[in-house]
Order: C-alpha cells, then sequence, then structure tokens
C-alpha cells in the first residue's frame, strides 16, 4: 500500500505542475486577446469599447500572483470561467460539448488499433520469415509519415475525388442529433474516415513494439519448455509468450488512453471534427486563457489518471512489482 | 446626412409586385445556403451584442437597427425600423420617429419602449455597449417617438447609434436577470427572419410571415451549416452553399469553374490596406522619404501577383471608390498612384543611404500580405531602400503594431459608413498612444493640429456638405503628407450563385454590402432577393 501512497503523492505533486504550467503558458504568449478579438472584427468593433469588453471577460489588470491565487480559488471551486471564443459560454460547456466527440472517435480508434496492432504483432513475431514480414517494411513506413499527411491523402481520394466518406464533420447536417437509429448511423458513417486515419497510422507503433518483445520472449527457456510439452502452438503464441510481452504494449495503451482526451488535434482539424482538439486550436488562435487553462487541465488530468491507472495494472499483472511495495 | 433615400415607395412597390403567391416564388421556392464566418460548431447564442460566439443573422435578419448605412454608398441612409431622426441640442439629443404597424414576431407591437429599453441596456451593461456610445438616457416621449441623449456631441456616430445597435424586444428582455450573459436562445425580433431550428452544426430560419415590408423575403428558408475554412473550400467546389464570404485561393478553377454567369463574385472595397510607417522613427517621420517609399512600390503589380487581382489598387486618399467620389478632393478625384523610381532617388538625395534600412513586418499567417511585403522589398530596393521583411505570429503582429514596436508593417483599416471613419482612426492624434502603449488606431502615430482639427470640424456637424469638406482635406492630407501609405483595398468576400434566386448585388448595383458577414446588409440582400426564373 506504501507503494500506492508514494504513488499518489507523487501525482498530486505533479498535478500541482501542470495546473501551474496551465496558468502560465497562455500567459506568456504576446498579445491580448480583447486587442486580437478588435483586429479579427475588422472595424465592427469601438475600440474605444475595448475597456467594456475586457470587463465582460473577466479579464484584470490585477498582478501576476494575484491571478494566479483567484485561478487556484476558482479551480478549487471547480470553476473554470467563461470562454471568450464562445462568450458567454462556460468553460466547462464548451469541454462537455466537445469531449465526447472526441473520447467516442479518438478512443474507439485507439482501442481498434490497439487490438489489431497487438494481435498482428503477435503473429509477425511467430511466423518470422514468412510472407507476413513484408508486413514490415510497410509498418516502418506508416510509424514514419505523420497522422495529419495520412488524413490529408485519405480526405483526398476517398472524401473529395471518390466522394464515398464526407470529408468533414461529426453528422450529416439533415440529421437532428438525438437518440436514433438515423443519428448513430451519421455519426459513424462520419467518423469512418478520421478513425481509419487514426488506427492506420497509430497501429504500425503497436505492432513494432509488440513484435520486438515477443520476438525476445519467444527466445526465453520457459516458451521452449512450453514447447517441447508439445502443447499447441496457438497455447504457446498466446498463454506464453503474448501474455508476458504485452506488458510493455500496456504502458504504452494506458499512456495513449491519456493522450484520447487531448484528442488528434491535426486529425480533428483536417476533418473539421468538432471535438477537444478543434476547440483548443480556436483557443490558442484567439489567446483564449480560460478555454486553453481549461482545456489542458483536462488534458493533463486525464493523462495522470491513465498512467495512474497503468500503475495500478501493473501492480496486478506484475507481482515483481507488489514484492517491491511490500 | 440627410440623403435619406426614399425608398419607401420603392418597397412599396415592390411588396406588390410579389404579393402574388402563383408566381415562381411560392412555397416551393428552394432554401438558400448560407456560409458567413468560418466555424467547426455553432454555440446556441442569438444575443445581438455578443461579439464572436453570436450567430450570423442575428442582427439584421432577426434583430434589426433603426436606419440602414450603405456601405458602399457612403452617405446613403434608408430609414428602416426609423422612419427620421433629428438632432438637437447641440448634437447630444436625437430623435427618432418610429415606423408604425411593426410588430415582433411573437405577436407583441414593437414600440418606442424597446427603442428606450435598448439603449438604456447599454448604458447599464457597459459590456455590451461595443459602439462605445457616451449615452446619458434613452426615454420613450410617445409610443412612436423616442429620444435618446449623449454626454458628448455625437453627430459623428449616427451609424453607430441607428446603424449598428440592434433592437430588442423589451417585454422578454426586461425579465433577464442579465444582459451581458443571456444567450437569447429563443429571439424574437423585427426582422425578416425566425430562428425555426438549431444545432451545434446546422441552423436554420424561416420567414416571418408577419415582416413589416409586404410579401418579402421571398426566401422561405435559409440554412446555416458550420463550415470550417477548408470545409468551405471543397463546400463550394461542389456547389453545396449557395452564398458565401470566403477566401478561395483559385477562384475560377476551385469555385467559377467555367459558368460565370452562374457562380458569381463581387469584392467590393471595405477598408484600406495601408503601409504604415512609424513616425517615431526619425528617418520615416521625414516625409520625404515616405513620398519616396510611396513612388517607389509598384501596386498594380502586388495586387496582380500577391492579392490574385481580387482587388483594386486604393485611391491616393485612400477613400473606396467607386463610391467615396464626394469625400475626395476634386482636385484628386482623378489621381492615381504611379511608380517614378527617378522622382523617388531625387527625394531620397539628401538622406543619408545608411540610414534607409528598415524591418516590414507582417503577420505570416496573411500570405498575401507577406507576399506582398516581397514585392515592397524588391520595389524599395531599386531606389536604394533596404528592406528586411519579416513574418511573425498574428498574435505578435497585432501586439507589436498596437504598440508602435515596428518601422514598417501592413495593416487594413476598415472604410465604415463614410471615409470619414477610416480617416479617423488612421490619422486622429488622440489615437496616438506612446509608444510601448497598446494603441486602437493610428498606430503609426501621426500627429498633426491641421488633421485634428478637419476631424473634429466633422465631428461638430450634422451638415453633410460640411462633413464630406472636412473629409477631403483630410484626404488632401493623405495625398501630400503621406501620414500612411495606401496600398491595395481590403475586399469583403462574396461568392454567390444565381441558380436559386436572383438579384444581388454587383457593381452595377451595389445596394448594399455583398458579403454574408456584414451585418445587417446580409439582410438588406436577402430583401432583394427573388426566384430565378426556370
Amino acid at each position: 500500500m506504501r507503494f500506492l501512497a508514494r504513488r499518489l503523492g507523487f501525482y498530486l505533486l505533479t498535478a500541482w505542475a501542470a495546473v501551474t504550467l496551465n496558468f502560465l503558458i497562455p500567459r506568456l504568449m504576446p498579445g491580448d486577446p480583447v486587442e486580437l478579438l478588435v483586429a479579427r472584427m475588422k472595424g465592427n468593433v469601438e475600440p474605444a469599447a475595448i475597456d467594456a469588453m475586457r470587463r465582460a471577460f473577466g479579464l484584470s489588470d490585477a498582478s501576476l500572483w494575484q491571478q494566479y491565487l483567484d485561478y487556484l480559488g476558482n479551480l478549487a471551486r471547480g470553476e473554470l470561467g467563461r470562454s471568450i471564443t464562445f462568450f458567454p459560454a462556460e468553460v466547462s460547456t464548451v469541454i462537455a460539448e466537445s469531449l465526447p466527440w472526441t473520447v467516442g472517435l479518438v478512443g474507439v480508434a485507439t482501442l481498434i488499433s490497439y487490438l489489431i496492432g497487438t494481435s498482428l504483432g503477435v503473429l509477425l513475431a511467430w511466423k518470422r520469415g514468412t510472407w507476413l514480414d513484408g508486413v514490415l517494411p510497410a509498418a516502418t513506413f506508416m510509424h514514419a509519415v505523420p497522422y495529419f499527411w495520412v488524413a490529408l491523402a485519405l480526405v483526398f481520394v476517398f472524401g473529395v475525388t471518390l466522394q464515398w466518406f464526407p470529408a468533414s464533420r461529426a453528422y450529416g447536417l439533415d440529421v437532428m442529433p438525438g437518440l436514433t437509429g438515423e443519428f448513430a448511423g451519421s455519426v459513424a458513417y462520419h467518423a469512418a474516415l478520421p478513425a481509419v486515419t487514426i488506427v492506420v497510422a497509430s497501429m504500425a507503433d503497436r505492432i513494432l513494439g509488440m513484435r520486438n518483445v515477443m520476438v525476445t520472449t519467444l527466445g526465453e527457456d520457459y516458451v521452449v519448455m512450453a514447447e517441447a510439452k508439445g502443447l499447441t502452438s496457438r497455447r504457446v503464441m498466446w498463454a506464453y509468450a503474448a501474455r508476458n510481452a504485452i506488458l510493455p504494449n500496456i504502458t504504452s495503451f494506458a499512456l495513449s488512453l491519456g493522450f484520447v482526451v487531448g484528442g488528434s488535434v491535426l486529425t480533428e482539424i483536417v476533418f473539421s471534427y468538432p471535438g477537444i482538439g478543434s476547440m483548443l486550436l480556436k483557443g490558442v488562435e484567439n489567446e483564449d486563457f480560460p478555454l486553453m487553462q481549461g482545456i489542458f487541465l483536462v488534458i493533463s488530468l486525464a493523462v495522470l489518471v491513465a498512467n495512474f491507472l497503468a500503475d495500478l495494472a501493473y501492480v496486478l499483472l506484475d507481482p515483481r512489482t507488489r514484492q517491491e511495495s511490500e | 446626412m440627410k440623403r435619406i433615400v426614399a425608398v419607401l415607395a420603392a418597397l412599396t412597390v415592390a411588396g406588390c409586385s410579389s404579393s402574388a403567391p402563383s408566381g415562381p416564388g411560392g412555397t416551393s421556392a428552394p432554401p438558400l445556403v448560407i456560409h458567413a464566418v468560418d466555424a467547426g460548431t455553432f454555440q446556441e447564442d442569438f444575443n445581438p451584442y455578443h461579439l464572436e460566439g453570436v450567430n450570423f443573422g442575428t442582427s439584421g435578419m432577426i434583430h434589426e437597427t433603426l436606419l440602414y448605412f450603405n456601405k458602399l454608398r457612403p452617405g446613403e441612409i434608408t430609414p428602416w425600423l426609423a422612419l427620421d431622426h433629428a438632432w438637437s441640442n447641440n448634437g447630444k439629443s436625437v430623435t427618432f420617429t418610429l415606423r408604425q404597424g411593426v410588430k415582433w414576431s411573437d405577436g407583441q407591437p414593437f414600440t418606442a419602449d424597446d427603442v428606450a429599453f435598448t439603449f438604456q441596456m447599454l448604458k447599464e451593461h457597459p459590456q455590451l455597449n461595443r459602439n462605445a456610445l457616451e449615452i446619458e438616457a434613452a426615454r420613450a416621449l410617445a409610443p412612436d417617438r423616442v429620444r435618446v441623449d449623449f454626454e458628448n456631441t455625437s453627430y459623428a456616430k449616427l451609424f453607430n447609434i441607428a446603424g449598428n445597435s440592434p433592437i430588442v424586444p423589451k417585454h422578454l428582455w426586461d425579465k433577464q436577470a442579465d444582459p451581458v450573459t443571456f444567450t437569447n436562445p429563443k429571439p424574437v425580433g423585427t426582422g425578416p427572419y425566425k430562428l425555426s431550428k438549431f444545432s451545434a452544426q446546422l441552423y436554420e430560419m424561416e420567414k416571418n410571415p408577419s415582416y413589416w415590408q409586404p410579401g418579402k423575403p421571398e426566401v422561405p428558408v435559409l440554412r446555416f451549416p458550420a463550415y470550417t475554412a477548408n470545409a468551405v473550400q471543397t463546400a463550394l467546389q461542389q456547389g453545396e452553399v449557395d452564398w458565401a464570404g470566403a477566401f478561395v485561393p483559385d477562384i475560377q478553377k476551385i469555385y467559377v469553374q467555367g459558368k460565370p454567369e452562374l457562380n458569381k463574385f463581387y469584392f467590393p472595397p471595405e477598408g484600406v490596406v495601408t503601409l504604415l510607417p512609424n513616425l517615431t522613427n526619425p528617418v520615416l517621420a521625414k516625409p520625404e522619404v515616405r513620398h519616396a517609399i510611396s513612388l517607389a512600390i509598384d501596386r498594380d503589380k502586388i495586387v496582380r501577383v500577391a492579392e490574385r487581382g481580387y482587388t483594386k489598387v486604393a485611391h491616393p486618399t485612400g477613400v473606396p471608390m467607386p463610391g467615396g467620389e464626394a469625400y475626395v478632393p476634386p482636385e484628386y478625384r482623378g489621381a492615381a498612384f504611379k511608380v517614378d523610381v527617378e522622382k523617388a532617388k531625387e527625394l531620397l538625395k539628401g538622406v543619408d543611404p545608411a540610414q534607409l534600412k528598415f524591418t516590414l513586418l507582417v503577420p505570416s499567417p496573411f500570405t498575401d500580405w507577406v507576399n506582398a511585403a516581397q514585392l515592397i522589398r524588391e520595389d524599395l530596393a531599386k531606389v536604394g531602400i533596404t528592406v528586411e521583411t519579416r513574418g511573425v505570429a498574428f498574435q505578435d503582429w497585432v501586439s507589436k503594431v498596437g504598440k508602435g514596436n515596428f518601422e514598417l508593417s501592413i495593416r487594413a483599416t476598415a472604410s465604415g459608413p463614410t471615409p470619414y471613419y477610416q480617416m479617423r482612426s488612421m490619422l486622429f492624434g488622440g489615437l496616438a498612444e506612446p509608444v510601448g502603449e497598446a494603441a486602437t488606431g493610428n498606430y503609426q502615430r501621426w500627429k498633426d493640429v491641421e488633421t485634428d482639427r478637419l476631424i473634429d470640424a466633422y465631428a461638430a456637424t450634422e451638415d453633410e456638405a460640411e462633413q464630406q469638406r472636412a473629409t477631403q482635406g483630410l484626404g488632401r492630407i493623405m495625398v501630400e503628407k503621406a501620414p500612411a501609405l495606401p496600398l491595395f483595398y481590403s475586399p469583403s468576400w462574396a461568392q454567390y450563385r444565381t441558380g436559386k434566386y436572383v438579384g444581388w448585388p454587383s457593381e452595377q448595383d451595389p445596394y448594399a454590402m455583398p458579403s454574408p458577414y456584414t451585418s445587417p446588409d446580409a439582410a438588406v440582400v436577402l430583401l432583394h432577393l427573388k426566384p430565378a426564373q426556370k
């Protein structure tokens, strides 16, 4: 238990550091959200109204230290403030509206990519020397290609040229959101292309990672022993080799679950997907401090929680960590 | 300012001609798909006094203004919810006579109480007062008469008061505890449309059947889908959108597609893009240096190459033309920029060549300005001026130009309802903050007694001829003293298809700003549209 307590303490410290950085980093950007707004509104706002707008947006000239204390106080009360870009919407509302899209799309895609990638990795390691080795260069190539490039290529081919799939937004324009089959179908249809992008682009990592560990594991004595006992190769492959080789992949899975919340910013931008990545981009463009802070907070907390879960999973899966903690 | 156009008659005539529902404009007329501003999703916000979160169409289509100002014909003012206005008390009070028989879309009558309530609300909640009106009080004098009092002479703010302050219904808004955060999800207005459907990706407006202009509008349904800047390009290419205000990189290929009669565009000036010389720099403070820079720049080439020919070279006064003729000094009405390298060199003879080194600051996301800056660099090299162009992030550029931390930069100034607004924003000494403090205009820090006198003279009168004379004087200063160097007009983007509806504004008939993102002009355009004859 002391192990867990120590980890928890560590996470609290990290959370405080993250919260503080969330506060500081947006404020290091040059400029001021209201000046930017006036520049963007192209004369639709009297510059003389700038003070009034600052007040409306709750921006203060207070010292950085005072602002920091206010920020911590508001956080403790669970208040994230109002967004400037989407004024007067609360930051929590903006996040609540966009987060499900990201978690739905990126979460499902990550799960699929993990399942397929890990299985493929196991197979590739097991069937070394067969035609399956041809997958390796392809995987290395996909590993090197950036997400957004895959996304752009897919949009161009399947969205614009062939028009098989919609190239943007989360559901059809004629569909009203609700618990209907039509809406669910439309969401799935619109999610197909971005999901494929994420799966294709992130699967390579899993394949390579799993295969490499698996190859090492296959050389272990207990695998030879299992084979010598005459167990079926399926049993040896999954129960003896893969089960032991999967530990590092679990860590990376837990980490990527944390990053699911952060979303695939570029994928969301390419597909105009209304997730948290698109909101973050908007926030950064407009120097929307409250929105940026809120989104960064949710992302960093998600990563921390995911890490903590990975720690817990390790305690359950790997007896050695348990020994150490006693 | 009194040139109120008698469009009432025209409106009635148009009303009669379209009151017969047997024509092609019956209930079967197709919806019009509009893209006004880039958005991934919409927030349910229809408060016309919110700045960015508000959905487009809230002012103009739902909430109307008292008067309509046509920015493409400065001085052309059309009665709207108000029939007339009269100044008193040295321009500190204005009384509006309101149109009778106008109803809110929930059936309640529109009265002077609503107008007084709206201005009183702006006074009590400065956060909503985006026009910075110095309201002292607003009072209903009679059901159809309302007087608004100001702390200072406000002749020059008539546009802000009557043309840019949408009126909201008192009987619904006075129940709101805080109009600043009120999102008005079920808007009730006097305008030609009512909100009929809202989702985060699409909202729809339908015709207000009890609209005060009989027989109008003829477009029964408006659809506003959410498109991001990327997605709207595809949408234009595939013909999903009927009316858009987007920058399209290769408009002939992406949008027109060989059908110039069907896929039209019109990019009139909505402001001027100027090269700003920082006048606190001792070298740039010399008028001969500024004149030399101006003479060396090949603006035709900039428009052709950097701006893809989408706009036009600015008039030397910076006044948008055509349209602004009355505001240009008569002797310069036919003037145009001409490149003259020899004369520029001549002007620079007395200046130490070692001092002629400047950095030109541009926001790197504005790729057209970055290209223009490169061309300026090449042009100025020909007369011995070394320019280093520096692209910075948009935020950084806004901050540096605002604080005066630049040598040369490029910036657009909105034209406003008359060229005076543009001139004031560019030249008024009161806006020239010391270097290091963020200014809200006059970024080059021009300080000139004569300029400020002319600006004050305009603001102190309601006589249109006198106002024009003052603006002409400012135009003369622009040409002769070169406080800022006009390059080209910043275009207002408008793409419209004539397949479903006709009657759009054009260069021949510029009755309103054609871009769907200009309020309340877009509503005026919609009221002019008629179904296309099949």
